[in-house]
């Protein structure tokens, strides 16, 4: 149902209205009343839940955050890197044996247990099994998400706020400021991203950062590295938004810098920014766990999703007959990056201002 | 237009300088010292080297001061050399820097260029499908698909398809490049390279096919929205004639020019896909050296890189102004 065809209904209820009487309108209600406004937040909404691929993006984020953070709270029986000592099984047996003609009988009680129960099959004890060194698949799941999605949330943040506060000066001074600041964001952005990211992790193994930490000290490295991106966009749209009328008025007013940048330019920014934010939140769960796969950012007996499929390059056994193992925490990345996709190409329609669906 | 280029190749440039310069430092002050590892291999090999030989081989190697002046004085040396296209030798591979990224990139340019096929000819018809059936369930399955293919993780997905179709099913080798039991020649051997990289080029068409997928849909439908189309079907012209005559050649303004932007892609190599495979092509290769803090190759590599992506998007500027005659650069 489409917003336009429904003004003609409401012009005519309007219409009538004003044809009525004066005393009798006095009864009826406010003119405004009769016509529905939307603010545009409202109208926002309206259009992102009308898509039914963004419901579902939305379901699976908060479905997955309910998961990480809530689960290990639920589910107490492992911790996460806690191995399963396998169970002890207790066996009783009478010894007899004689000397000197008496016969004595001890009772032997034999302990017997695998050691580590490693690579379980699942079953009601482990619900994914095990892995190699005992511990629980289900449980490192739930820790493993816990680092990757706030790991990336904090990375898209930094991101976003680094491109704001440059961009947006570069975007409004113009001239040397902008020509020295866009030149370092070439720069930047010529970097190649991966391999520099290899080498700042060997650069970690040397300062023995412990190994829960490392993927932070990455990601900020990594946050340092990205944000012209974001840079370029927003200096874009203020280039074209300092010209319009809105902020000559600004100007006249006699508005300090940073209130016209932050509180005039920025916002009319944030419907790509936040767009961009949320598809990028997808690329750096991405970056996060193609970096903990190759052992650069947490490593084992901390859980990872990338950390926990890593495995599989050392141990071709696994591969091929334990896939409870390595997985579970494969689908988990797809499903947050298919989720993060869904919303942020949703709220791309819903904020676009030219779409009135 | 010359005038363009020469002031573009000029901030190339100072790009590169100011990418060598961050690139050098990092790698300088990476702890792992190829030296003393070597030495200690050598040690151990039964020889015995004592403190001078050390020195002698740090000096050769141009490592021998570690302090900021050093490492600044390192980086003037290794300047020089670059000015005479002098990328040293490589510490791991014992060859030029040169050489090992020519001999190693075929095979990264084999698998990149052959998926870079693949993937206009899925990702473009596709695309132009769902524009043209906007909002329709083909639309709707198309789009989830490509999300879909845009999520997966490239080491995950590689090793899903390496266990399906090597392991499970055993059609293709899970790794390597050539088969070591045999001993291929000619055609036979031209074959096998095919047979070991099918499932590595089908991992990278699958991961990359949605974005240009996308990119088709929404240009085909930002082209479908112009006047000309209008005037085009009121002009009683047939629908596939509006689209593929008409509309189409305006969607390929910004492939074409992405196809510039590519040229990075297709020589860099994909470290994590060949990794996963163990192919030995120039993204392998380049992370091993990485490891061992191999450092002429690392720079060699790095510098390779952004000069690439440099020219990458030079091109794809050149490109616009040559596909669009509306662009005019100045």
């Amino acid at each position: 149902m489409s917003q336009s065809n429904k003004y003609p209904a409401q012009t005519e209820a309007v219409a009538e209205e004003l044809l009525k009487t004066p005393d009798t309108l006095e009864d009826t209600e406010p003119l405004d009343k009769n016509v529905r406004l939307m603010s545009p937040g409202r109208m926002v909404m309206r259009r992102f839940f009308r898509s039914k691929l963004s419901v579902v993006g939305l379901v699976m984020v908060v479905g997955l955050f309910i998961f990480c953070w809530l689960g290990p709270l639920v589910y107490t029986a492992w911790g996460e890197t806690q191995q399963d000592e396998g169970k002890l099984e207790i066996t009783q047996q009478e010894v007899t044996f004689t000397v000197d003609g008496e016969e004595y009988t001890f009772i032997q009680v034999v302990e017997t247990g695998k050691g580590v129960n490693s690579l379980a099959k699942p079953d009601g004890r482990h619900f994914l099994g095990t892995d190699k060194y005992g511990r629980d698949v289900f449980t490192r799941l739930m820790y493993g998400g816990r680092i990757s999605l706030m790991v990336s949330f904090i990375a898209v943040f930094a991101i976003t706020l680094f491109g704001i506060v440059f961009g947006g000066i570069a975007g409004y001074f113009g001239g040397v400021v902008d020509n020295v600041i866009m030149r370092v964001c070439d720069v930047l952005m010529c970097l190649p991203g991966f391999p520099i990211l290899l080498i700042i992790g060997t650069l970690l193994d040397a300062a023995d950062v412990e190994s829960q930490h490392r993927i932070y000290y990455l990601m900020a490295y990594l946050t340092l590295f990205s944000w012209p991106g974001t840079a370029r966009l927003v200096r874009g749209q203020i280039l074209s938004l300092r010209e319009q009328e809105y902020m000559v008025a600004a100007e006249a007013m006699g508005y300090s810098v940073p209130r016209k940048i932050f509180k005039h330019l920025i916002p009319n920014v944030m419907p790509q920014l936040i767009v961009s934010m949320t598809l990028s939140l997808g690329s750096m769960i991405l970056y996060e766990a193609s970096l903990s796969y190759l052992n650069m950012g947490v490593r084992a007996p901390y859980a990872a999703w990338g950390t926990m499929i890593n495995i599989v390059a050392e141990d071709p056994n696994i591969l091929k007959n334990y896939f409870n193992v390595w997985g579970p925490p494969g689908i988990c990345i797809i499903i947050a990056v298919l989720g993060f996709n869904f919303v942020g190409d949703g709220l791309r329609d819903a904020l676009d201002p030219k779409m009135r669906r | 237009m010359i005038k363009y280029i020469i002031k573009r190749l000029a901030l190339s440039v100072l790009i590169l300088l100011g990418v060598s310069l961050i690139i050098y430092v990092l790698v300088r002050s990476m702890p792992v010292n190829f030296i003393e590892d070597k030495v200690a291999a050598m040690n151990q090999g039964g020889a015995v080297i004592d403190e001078a030989t050390v020195e002698n081989m740090k000096i050769l190697y141009g490592l021998e001061d570690d302090s900021f002046i050093g490492i600044i004085k390192g980086y003037g040396n290794w300047l020089v050399k670059l000015c005479r296209f002098d990328f040293g030798t490589s510490f791991k591979y014992g060859s030029p820097v040169i050489d090992v990224i020519r001999d190693h990139m075929g095979i990264s340019f084999a698998v990149a260029f052959i998926a870079t096929i693949f993937e206009f000819m899925i990702a473009i018809p596709l695309g132009i499908t769902a524009a043209t059936h906007q909002y329709s369930f083909r639309d709707y399955l198309v789009t989830v698909l490509v999300m879909v293919g845009i999520s997966l993780p490239a080491f995950f997905f590689g090793q899903v398809l390496k266990d399906l179709l090597a392991n499970k099913m055993g059609w293709f080798p899970p790794s390597g490049l050539v088969d070591a039991t045999q001993s291929y020649t000619g055609v036979s051997l031209f074959l096998d390279y095919l047979r070991h990289m099918f499932i590595p080029v089908l991992t990278v068409v699958i991961l990359s096919i949605g974005a240009r997928m996308r990119m088709t849909r929404t240009n085909m439908l930002e082209v479908l929205n112009s006047d000309y189309i209008r005037t085009a079907r009121a002009k009683g012209l047939k629908e596939s004639k509006v689209i593929y005559k008409h509309a189409f050649r305006n969607t390929l303004i910004p492939l074409v020019t992405s196809l510039a932007g590519l040229l990075p892609s297709l020589f860099s190599g994909a470290i994590i896909t060949e990794q996963v495979f163990d192919l030995p092509g120039i993204g392998n290769i380049a992370y091993k050296a990485m490891i061992v803090a191999d450092i002429p190759f690392i720079m060699g590599y790095n510098m390779f890189l952004a000069l690439l992506s440099v020219l990458g998007v030079l091109l794809a500027d050149l490109m616009y102004a040559v596909v669009d005659p509306r662009v005019k650069l100045g």
